[in-house]
């Protein structure tokens, strides 16, 4: 029968969430946004890349004086341009309209600005003559190297790759933090998502009256789990909304939006790290859970509750003001101390296993530990949920809820 | 051999604080009978439902339903209508019934079937997809009571059930609790009208300060509390007299007290013969709502006088 429940209270919660408007539009909006700044992004790189090829490409009349002596001839007359030797004349002549642009190299163009002179066509077009200058000197530069190594190594394209050590094992780097910093972006995606939801979840049966037909019909604890259950459902269905956009961009627009490419094969899925990460998650978002459930059947509405609710969000933020010791010094009291406090510890932790900072057994034991934080936690919940929504419109003090339990509860029923 | 009671509550007592609520409470309720539980507000009738049903934990004593402490699972058992009521505003009403069906043990279908005949027999199958917060307050009281008995309960549990009706759905609920107790179920009720008592229960139990004043039949009750009554139109001077006691009189109406066996006739002679003119003499068992008064008199005028 409580199985049964269980099901029944998940599949109702789960379905009538999904049903909402409200829903859709939280879960959506972030979705669409992002799509809007990709299709902004796309069309911007797409006007950008146009425009320079045009400006790159365009044929222009020029005449140039190269006191560097970079410049090659060739390719300048093959860009359309002329040398002069009296730099006056030539901006008279663009002056008069009688060539189209001028271009001064100076001595040491790699201290000294280009000089150039054009015709005025608009303020975008204008940028044809410094695009054609500029070009014209690197491919002269690029030229006078005659070898296509130098050429990259001159422009930057240096590939290198690091291979660190620690404890003589090979760590991962950068691709090893990537899988486990998933588990931070989940945490906040599900508690700042799901967090109102949750508070509201016990406030709902309180503020609509239904507690005592439900507490009669159904086991509490039962009741609580298959909200929380669902309401993980509902947050996966928003990741999995919130990942959708990303991974078409991905797929279909990844160099329109100069997206990085994913090379899956240098992932470095560390066991350890993926089981602690795991284990950090679930006990941290068990532990926020079943406070935001105590707090909803302790509060009499969901803007008394607010406060409170704000506390708990700080805390899952302060960690990110020390991030930086977090990553550098794991040591330090103030990152031990937000890595022993249960409820900023899921950040802090779940950081400090990201960058490889967390021993194994305190890994292990936090993890543990925040589950069984958790269960006690959820445990109180369901008592004050039983013993405390009954209390419709008024605040019950957690003393109160949970001594009534033994029946010595200090205020008047109804 | 008598079957054994449904409802057991056997040396109950609830403490708040540092205040009983609930003194020595024992009474039964048996199988297919319905039986009412009256008292004051602020007797201790809801605090003793609450105990039976879970919601609160006794300080001392058992309450027992069908032998055993109430546990969730006896739901698909248990129809209970509690004094705060509501539903799930936000949720279409076919929603919210067949989700309390599929709680109470029946299938979705079987939820399904049964909430639209339901709301079919109470004129609302039309509002079946609205939310229940769109429906009128007579309409949701429907859609609660649908939700009370759609499972057929053996138990119906009425705290005040007619708390807040309107006259239409007064008669429904009438007309429901005597389909259900036709069904065999038993039928515990908490409720201040005394002619809704005097129609429907068998037995009866009144609280007072936390404790039973009265329990039995209404007729053990009625007995209990000095018998009869005389309704009494008049002409003339209203002599004393050691066989009535004058409860009420004026405007030549009077209402006179008398002892069970007390001889009537000699009463109407000894009255005739004073001088009195006697247009009306009516003498009938005390009606539950008198004893009401006489019981909680000192409460009702306390309440009275504060308001």
């Amino acid at each position: 029968m409580a199985r049964h429940n269980l099901r029944t209270v998940i599949g109702f919660e789960f379905g009538r969430n999904l049903s909402k408007p409200r829903f859709w539009i939280i879960t959506l909006v972030v979705p669409i946004a992002l799509m809007v700044v990709f299709v902004l992004v796309l069309l911007s790189n797409t006007s950008t890349s146009a425009t320079a090829d045009a400006q790159k490409n365009a044929h222009i009349k020029f005449s140039y004086l190269d006191e560097s002596g970079v410049v090659d001839d060739a390719l300048a007359a093959k860009l359309g341009g002329s040398p002069a030797t009296d730099p006056a004349a030539a901006i008279a002549a663009v002056k008069a309209g009688t060539s189209q642009a001028f271009f001064d190299y100076p001595a040491d163009p790699a201290k000294q600005s280009v000089k150039v002179y054009g015709q005025d066509k608009d303020i975008f077009a204008n940028g044809v003559y410094s695009s054609v200058a500029q070009s014209l000197l690197q491919l002269s530069a690029q030229q006078k190297l005659d070898s296509p190594k130098l050429v990259q190594l001159a422009s930057g394209g240096v590939n290198s790759v690091t291979v660190t050590y620690r404890d003589g094992h090979e760590t991962a780097g950068f691709n090893g933090l990537i899988a486990p910093i998933l588990y931070l972006v989940a945490f906040y995606l599900l508690i700042i998502l799901l967090g109102n939801q949750m508070l509201a979840s016990t406030l709902e049966e309180k503020e609509n009256r239904v507690t005592e037909m439900i507490l009669t019909t159904i086991n509490p604890t039962s009741l609580i789990l298959g909200k929380i259950i669902s309401l993980f459902a509902l947050g996966l269905v928003q990741i999995v909304v919130f990942a959708l956009p990303l991974v078409v961009a991905y797929a279909l627009f990844r160099t329109q939006l100069n997206i990085p490419t994913l090379d899956l094969s240098h992932l470095s899925l560390d066991p350890q790290q993926m089981l602690v990460g795991a284990l950090i998650l679930i006990g941290g978002f068990a532990l926020f859970t079943g406070t935001l459930v105590a707090i909803g059947a302790v509060m009499p509405t969901a803007k008394d509750a607010g406060p409170i609710f704000g506390i708990l969000m700080i805390l899952i933020f302060i960690p990110f003001y020390i991030v930086t010791l977090v990553v550098s010094d794991p040591t330090a009291p103030i990152v031990e101390l937000f890595s022993w406090f249960p409820y900023s510890a899921p950040v802090t932790a779940l950081l400090r296993n990201a960058f490889g900072t967390l021993p194994l057994w305190q890994g292990l034991t936090l993890g543990v530990g925040l589950l069984v934080l958790a269960a006690i936690v959820l445990r109180i919940a369901v008592q004050l949920f039983r013993y405390g929504s009954i209390e419709y419109g008024r605040r019950v003090s957690l003393r109160g809820a949970l001594a009534r339990r033994r029946g010595f509860a200090e205020q008047q029923p109804r | 051999m008598t079957p054994a009671p449904i409802v057991e509550v056997d040396h109950f007592r609830m403490d708040f604080g540092n205040t009983t609520v609930i003194h020595d409470l024992s009474f039964d309720v048996r199988r297919g009978e319905t039986f009412g539980f009256l008292g004051s507000n602020g007797s201790g009738k809801t605090t003793t439902l609450r105990a039976l049903l879970g919601i609160y934990r006794p300080t001392a004593g058992r309450l027992l339903i069908d032998g055993t402490p109430f546990d969730p699972d006896f739901a698909h058992r248990l129809g209970y209508l509690p004094e705060e009521r509501g539903l799930y505003k936000k949720e279409s009403v076919i929603d919210v019934m067949t989700y309390f069906g599929r709680l109470k043990g029946l299938d979705k279908h079987e939820a399904l079937t049964w909430s639209m005949e339901y709301l079919e027999r109470v004129e609302i199958a039309d509002k079946a997809k609205t939310r229940v917060d769109k429906l009128s307050g007579g309409q949701q009281q429907k859609v609660q009571l649908g939700v009370t008995i759609m499972n057929q309960p053996e138990l119906l549990i009425l705290d005040e059930p007619t708390k807040g009706f309107d006259p239409v759905n007064r008669r429904l609920l009438m007309d429901i609790i005597d389909e259900q107790r036709a069904a065999g179920a038993t039928v515990l009720m908490v409720t201040h009208q005394m002619e809704e008592v005097e129609r429907l229960c068998d037995r009866i139990i009144l609280l007072k300060d936390g404790a039973a004043r009265a329990y039995g039949t209404v007729t053990e009750v009625q007995e209990e509390f000095g018998g009869l009554t005389i309704t009494l139109d008049y002409a003339g001077a209203l002599p004393e007299s050691a066989d009535y006691d004058v409860v009420s009189h004026g405007d030549g109406h009077a209402v006179l007290s008398v002892d069970n066996g007390a001889d009537l006739a000699g009463i109407l002679r000894a009255l005739i013969d004073a001088g009195v003119t006697v247009s009306r003499f009516e003498p009938r068992r005390r009606s539950l709502d008198d004893i009401f008064v006489e019981i909680y008199g000192d409460e009702l005028s306390g309440e009275k006088g504060e308001e």
